[in-house]
């Protein structure tokens, strides 16, 4: 099997070749390309499945205990540098290639239906393909700075598809400020890997942590330096794994079209933070102050993002808060020094995230029928209810996503969130309380969710709700009249509902492989770690901690469906009456846009002017005052400007040439 | 005559072919015969005509390149030496080494593309062809010659041109630009015929002007470093160094997109290349004291021109700016003594020139759809120009230092090689990292902001009703995908551009490295001791060698 394992390099390739073949093609062809949807969908989706193929088969390699392949070239030198670059394939990478391969595919053969009258299908595709070839090249890089640049990819694709419908105000603003906090991540990362590299001289994840141990027992290294440098390499994953306090770009992203924003935005790319702090597992294990920065920063963004996520009315912005939540728990594995528990949560959180937004999208879909292509109605949830009746595989797969995410067992979040909390009982039993409580919001808001728009009665034909809900975003002035629409719910095709359905199968499944007295994910992964914990597995203690989380999650759900099935309790009068201050303080998202945009964009803007001001009247100013002192007043500068210059500038030429031939005859002779 | 002993550099391989002298005198001869082309005075027989010239021109550098250069030595090829005012000193000395050789054949090539660019030029073509020819020669002639004097009149001849085509063909206040320009590169090419004079009369020995002969003499360091700071100020204005950059954004807010091509992709990187070719490679002693100053004003031209750029509300002015931006990462590369990072100067400058060209010619293929440059004035054109639009999307990304495009290696080869450079205390090294680093957080917020303000959002509808939005016609498309090949070919496997001058910048480093390690015996070395400003305040006191 290692023959896979060889042509592993395939697998980002082929893609990329689809993506570059069809974007050439809508640079030169634009309009005949524009027309070949089915061929290029053909095409992209032949490249993406034989992507998959090969990773399956790469997969398949490992698990029957193929060896580790590195291949690698030097891909820049200069001097006593040398900088190889290559792919490598070890087991996380192979569960990555898979995981990543199968999402991308089924999120492809999604957008067939979802973007089908969309005239930018084709772009869509090539942006599609050209991200999981990013994706794809990031899981197998070899080395940080491979990473670094795959990163970089991937935000520029997640540039792209934000603002795929550029048309749109908020579209043109989220993408630029999911590629901006990200940069600012990245400025951390690029200079955290140009410190270590500085440090250890090497960019290899093994040789970066060798290095750095040697480097601190021999003294070349002062402690602090070496902290620092973890912190800022760590500070890339924050931003492109949406961690407090650079979250604010993943609720943002949700402007793109919804498969983005379930493969790129839930499933993968965002990911792809928790990924990195895995693989440098080798190196923050060694600093125990840096895992505890880690978990903290993890609970918080695990704790606010379900916070929010309580008072949420649009349906996607709803699941975005619960993605910076669950990617908060997986930062929170590892911290506790537990990349196996955070990547198997990765793995399960998936499948039914990426299903849960799917199956929004199969929502927005027939919601627009009814209410128009305006994302403020078509995905706020005041506006849907009963859905189930017109649309039963996206409510039943919906609501297995829920139970999945709220952890009853014995779906998948179940076990992979159970296996954090226990790691984190362990290690900080403060942090595990808090991602204990959020396990019940998690369960509550999730809920809130499937009860809002699946259960009670259509609200959807409320044109006065409508218009208010317009007015209220801005899009519409309290004079201009709205235009009503007036279609019917239905089903979304088959194309749509098929990934659904095939989603849903490891959704429900996938945490099998990782229970935690045979855990085949971990014996994947990191056999030792499979052992230990078999071996120190005890229903004494699992028990308790796996009933109380369960038992919160049931709290949670409860409470949801009092509230909102069977709307036994108010929660408006209840709480938020009551309380007006929290729920402003979540409904304002924790006020930290509104920070956010005063403390950097706003003094950013004014810090510009200002220089600008500075070079117009100051630098530039100076130069125009010695201009109008040198030739004496403004008669000369107009002088100048009337059109004689050229004149004046031959002067200068020519007294040039007459110097230096005055000093070629009198210095000739006399050296 | 005495024979002086070149220590580092090896003895010049002449040329079979005079590929050097053909290419630069190739496109004046054809200059020269612009006015007796026949032309109907609409420019369409004399563009097609001229175009043929820069090509040629182009294939004539590219055969040097591959017949006569041996990218693995670092010494002087494809060199020529004609003795041409011997009264004088003056010879006629080109060739062509790793520093050279790469911006030889970017200059044919970015000007066979603006002459491509110039396709819709109806006014006074013939000048207008005439002057482009006569400007690739001269450019090709600064970067080939090797002899000071020769440099020097090269980098005059080239200004003329230039500041014609600014005082002729600009934009309305196109008269106040070029006399801006004139006054201030002429200005400062004074200083390059003083040092000239003076390295070559001093130092003993016959006077003689040609690198090889300034090279093996033994400059005394206060010397050094008087030739140093004048020469600093004459290319620090080409480069543009802040704040000596004010003729920038006047001169390329004026003129028109060919000109604006050759302005950003070639212009600027004289400034750059004779930094490397004078200051670095002539007097290294100097460069010893003053590199540290290079690094700081690096890193002002970073963050400052950044910012300027992003609260420009002119869409010309704004590109102009970041041009300066990024050659902010230039200062910091020569300044290191590092091979990386001079070899990641020398790549930013390559493509720097291509990114710029491919953006400038952008605005300009913009501006004659909305007839505005004004931002504010802008918004939703990208409904209309899909496939301009995509190109600004891949030029701009470029710019940001997208990685897979060449403007990530150079600046990662520049934050590489300085992080990693000993010649520096390391908390200056993490202050200017950091710093320059910002910019890494800047350059995509003025340009992802540009992108909105143009092409996103939803289309306004008075840019709509007075204008015609077309979109790219294939002769646009060619241009910036012709730019594109060589970016993304660069960024894919720099190796492509940095074995071609690999060798010769390490000979440069090393230079460096030994003048640094000489001055600094007595006392151990300066800058690895003190606080790097302090260093630099000190130097002219500092004993002569």
């Amino acid at each position: 099997m290692s023959a896979a394992a060889e042509l592993a390099w395939l697998i980002p390739v082929l893609p990329l070749v689809g993506a570059v073949i069809t974007g050439l093609g809508l640079i030169s062809f634009n309009r005949t390309v524009n027309r070949l949807r089915k061929p290029v969908a053909l095409l992209l989706i032949t490249c993406v499945g034989a992507a998959a193929v090969l990773s399956y088969a790469v997969l398949a390699g490992q698990l029957s205990g193929a060896p580790v392949v590195e291949h690698l070239f030097i891909w820049a030198s200069a001097g006593n540098f040398s900088l190889p670059m290559g792919y490598v394939v070890d087991p996380l990478a192979a569960v990555m290639l898979a995981l990543v391969t199968t999402i991308a595919l089924l999120v492809m053969i999604y957008s067939h239906g979802y973007m089908a009258h969309d005239k930018g299908y084709v772009r869509f595709f090539t942006y599609l393909a050209l991200f999981s070839s990013s994706m794809l090249g990031l899981i197998i890089s070899p080395n940080l700075l491979e990473i670094y640049v795959f990163w970089e990819l991937v935000g520029m694709c997640s540039y792209l598809l934000v603002g795929f419908w550029y048309d749109r105000d908020g579209a043109a603003h989220a993408a630029q400020k999911a590629f901006v906090v990200n940069r600012v991540g990245d400025f951390g990362l690029l200079l955290g890997i140009l410190g270590l590299f500085w440090a250890t001289g090497s960019f290899d994840f093994q040789g970066i942590a060798d290095g750095l141990s040697q480097a601190l027992s021999t003294g070349s290294v002062p402690m602090w330096a070496a902290l620092a440098l973890c912190i800022l390499v760590f500070m890339g994953p924050m931003a492109k794994s949406a961690q407090f306090p650079l979250h604010v770009w993943l609720p943002d992203a949700m402007e793109g079209p919804t498969p983005i924003s379930a493969l790129i935005h839930a499933a993968t790319m965002v990911a792809a933070g928790v990924f990195l702090v895995a693989r440098l597992d080798p190196l923050y294990s060694q600093f125990p102050s840096i895992q505890l920065i880690i978990a903290v920063v993890g609970t918080i963004t695990c704790f606010l993002g379900a916070s929010i996520a309580l008072t949420q009315m649009d349906l996607k912005k709803g699941l975005a808060y619960s993605t910076v939540s669950q990617l908060g728990y997986m930062m929170l594995a590892m911290g506790c020094g537990a990349p196996v528990a955070g990547l198997f949560h990765l793995v399960t959180h998936a499948f039914f995230k990426a299903m849960l937004f799917l199956c929004s999208g199969s929502v927005i879909h027939a919601m627009e029928d009814v209410v128009g292509h305006e994302p403020v109605l078509a995905q706020d949830m005041r506006l849907m209810g009963n859905l189930r009746q017109k649309m039963p595989i996206t409510a039943t797969t919906f609501l297995i996503g829920c139970i999945a995410i709220s952890g009853i067992p014995p779906l998948a979040g179940f076990w992979s969130k159970d296996e954090i909390l226990g790691q984190a009982f362990n290690s900080f039993p403060l942090l595990w309380f808090v991602g204990f409580l959020t396990a019940g919001m998690t369960a509550f808001y999730m809920f809130r969710l499937y009860f809002l728009t699946f259960e009670g009665n259509f609200r959807g034909h409320n044109p006065s709700l409508q218009r208010q809900l317009l007015i209220d975003a801005g899009r519409l002035s309290e004079e201009e009249e709205h235009h009503h629409h007036g279609g019917t719910l239905h089903e979304s095709p088959w194309s749509m509902t098929l990934p659904l359905a095939v989603l849903a199968i490891p959704s429900v499944l996938v945490g099998l492989v990782g229970v935690p007295w045979n855990s085949r994910f971990a014996a994947l992964l990191n056999p030792e770690e499979a052992i230990e914990m078999a071996e120190h597995f005890d229903w004494g203690e699992f028990l308790p901690l796996a009933g109380a989380s369960v038992a919160i999650s049931t709290a949670g759900i409860t409470i949801a469906i009092l509230a909102y099935a069977l709307q036994r309790i108010d929660l408006g009068q209840l709480v938020a009456a009551r309380v007006p201050t929290i729920n402003a303080f979540l409904s304002n998202k924790w006020y930290l846009d509104a920070i956010n945009e005063k403390l950097f964009v706003q003094s950013s803007r004014k810090l510009a002017r200002e220089v600008l001001e500075v070079d117009a009247k100051v630098v530039d100013g100076v130069v125009n005052l010695t201009g109008l002192l040198t030739l004496g007043s403004g008669e000369g500068l107009k002088y100048l400007e009337n059109g004689r210059a050229q004149f004046y500038a031959l002067i200068v030429f020519a007294g040039v040439i007459a110097l230096v031939v005055l000093f070629g005859v009198l210095g000739g002779p006399t050296a | 005559m005495i024979e002086f002993a070149v220590a580092g550099l090896t003895e010049p391989v002449n040329a079979t072919v005079p590929w050097l002298s053909l290419a630069i005198l190739f496109p004046i001869v054809g200059a020269l015969v612009v006015p007796f082309i026949p032309d109907a005075g609409d420019g369409k027989q004399v563009r097609w005509y001229s175009l043929g010239i820069t090509l040629v021109t182009f294939l004539i550098t590219v055969a040097a390149y591959l017949n006569g250069y041996d990218p693995s030595s670092s010494g002087l090829q494809l060199a020529e030496r004609v003795s041409w005012l011997p009264d004088l000193g003056l010879t006629w000395a080109v060739g062509a080494d790793g520093l050279s050789m790469p911006l030889i054949l970017l200059t044919s090539f970015i000007t066979s593309l603006a002459c491509l660019a110039a396709w819709p030029v109806s006014f006074k073509p013939k000048l207008f062809y005439f002057l482009l020819l006569a400007m690739d020669g001269g450019q090709i002639a600064v970067f080939a010659v090797q002899d000071m004097l020769l440099f020097f009149l090269a980098w005059e001849l080239e200004l003329i041109p230039v500041y014609l085509l600014l005082a002729i063909w600009g934009g309305k206040k196109r008269q106040y630009a070029a006399t801006k320009f004139i006054l201030y590169t002429a200005g400062s090419s004074l200083f390059i015929l003083l040092a000239a004079l003076a390295m070559g009369f001093f130092g003993g020995g016959t006077p003689s002007f040609e690198y090889t002969d300034l090279a093996a003499k033994n400059f005394g360091t206060g010397f050094q470093l008087l030739c140093y700071a004048a020469l600093l100020i004459a290319f620090g204005v080409k480069l543009p160094i802040v704040p000596l950059h004010t003729w920038l954004p006047d001169a390329h807010g004026e003129a028109t997109a060919p000109v604006h091509m050759l302005l950003a992709g070639i212009l600027l990187k004289m400034g750059g290349y004779a930094l490397l070719r004078f200051n670095c490679e002539l007097l290294p002693a100097a460069h010893v004291q003053f590199a540290p100053l290079l690094i700081v004003l690096g890193v002002v031209n970073i963050i400052y021109a950044a910012l300027t750029s992003f609260a420009q509300r002119n869409l010309k002015r704004k590109i102009a700016y970041s041009s300066i931006s990024h050659m902010g990462f230039v200062l910091i590369g020569i300044g290191s003594f590092s091979a990386l990072g001079s070899s990641g100067a020398m790549l930013q400058m390559i493509s720097h020139g291509l990114i710029g060209a491919s953006l400038f010619f952008l605005v300009g293929a913009t501006y004659d759809r909305t007839h505005t440059l004004q931002l504010d004035e802008m918004g939703g054109v990208g409904q209309k120009m899909r496939i301009m639009f995509a190109l600004w999307t891949v030029c701009a990304l470029a710019s940001l230092a997208l990685p897979g495009m060449s403007g990530f290696v150079s600046e990662l080869m520049v934050f590489a090689g300085f992080a990693t450079d000993e010649a520096y205390t390391l908390p200056f090294r993490v202050v200017i990292c950091g710093l320059a680093a910002i910019g890494v957080i800047l350059t995509p917020i003025y340009l992802l902001s540009m992108l909105r303000e143009i092409f996103f959002g939803k289309e306004k509808a008075e840019l709509v009703s007075h204008t015609n939005l077309v979109d790219a016609e294939p002769r646009e498309v060619y241009i910036i995908g012709c730019l594109l090949v060589p970016i993304i070919g660069i960024g894919l496997y720099p190796r492509l551009m940095t074995d071609s001058y690999r060798s010769s910048i390490e000979a440069l480093v090393n230079r460096d490295i030994n003048a640094m390690e000489g001055i600094a015996r007595p006392t151990a070395p300066i800058i690895r001791q003190q606080p790097t400003l302090q260093a630099v305040l000190r130097a002219p006191s500092l004993p002569g060698s």
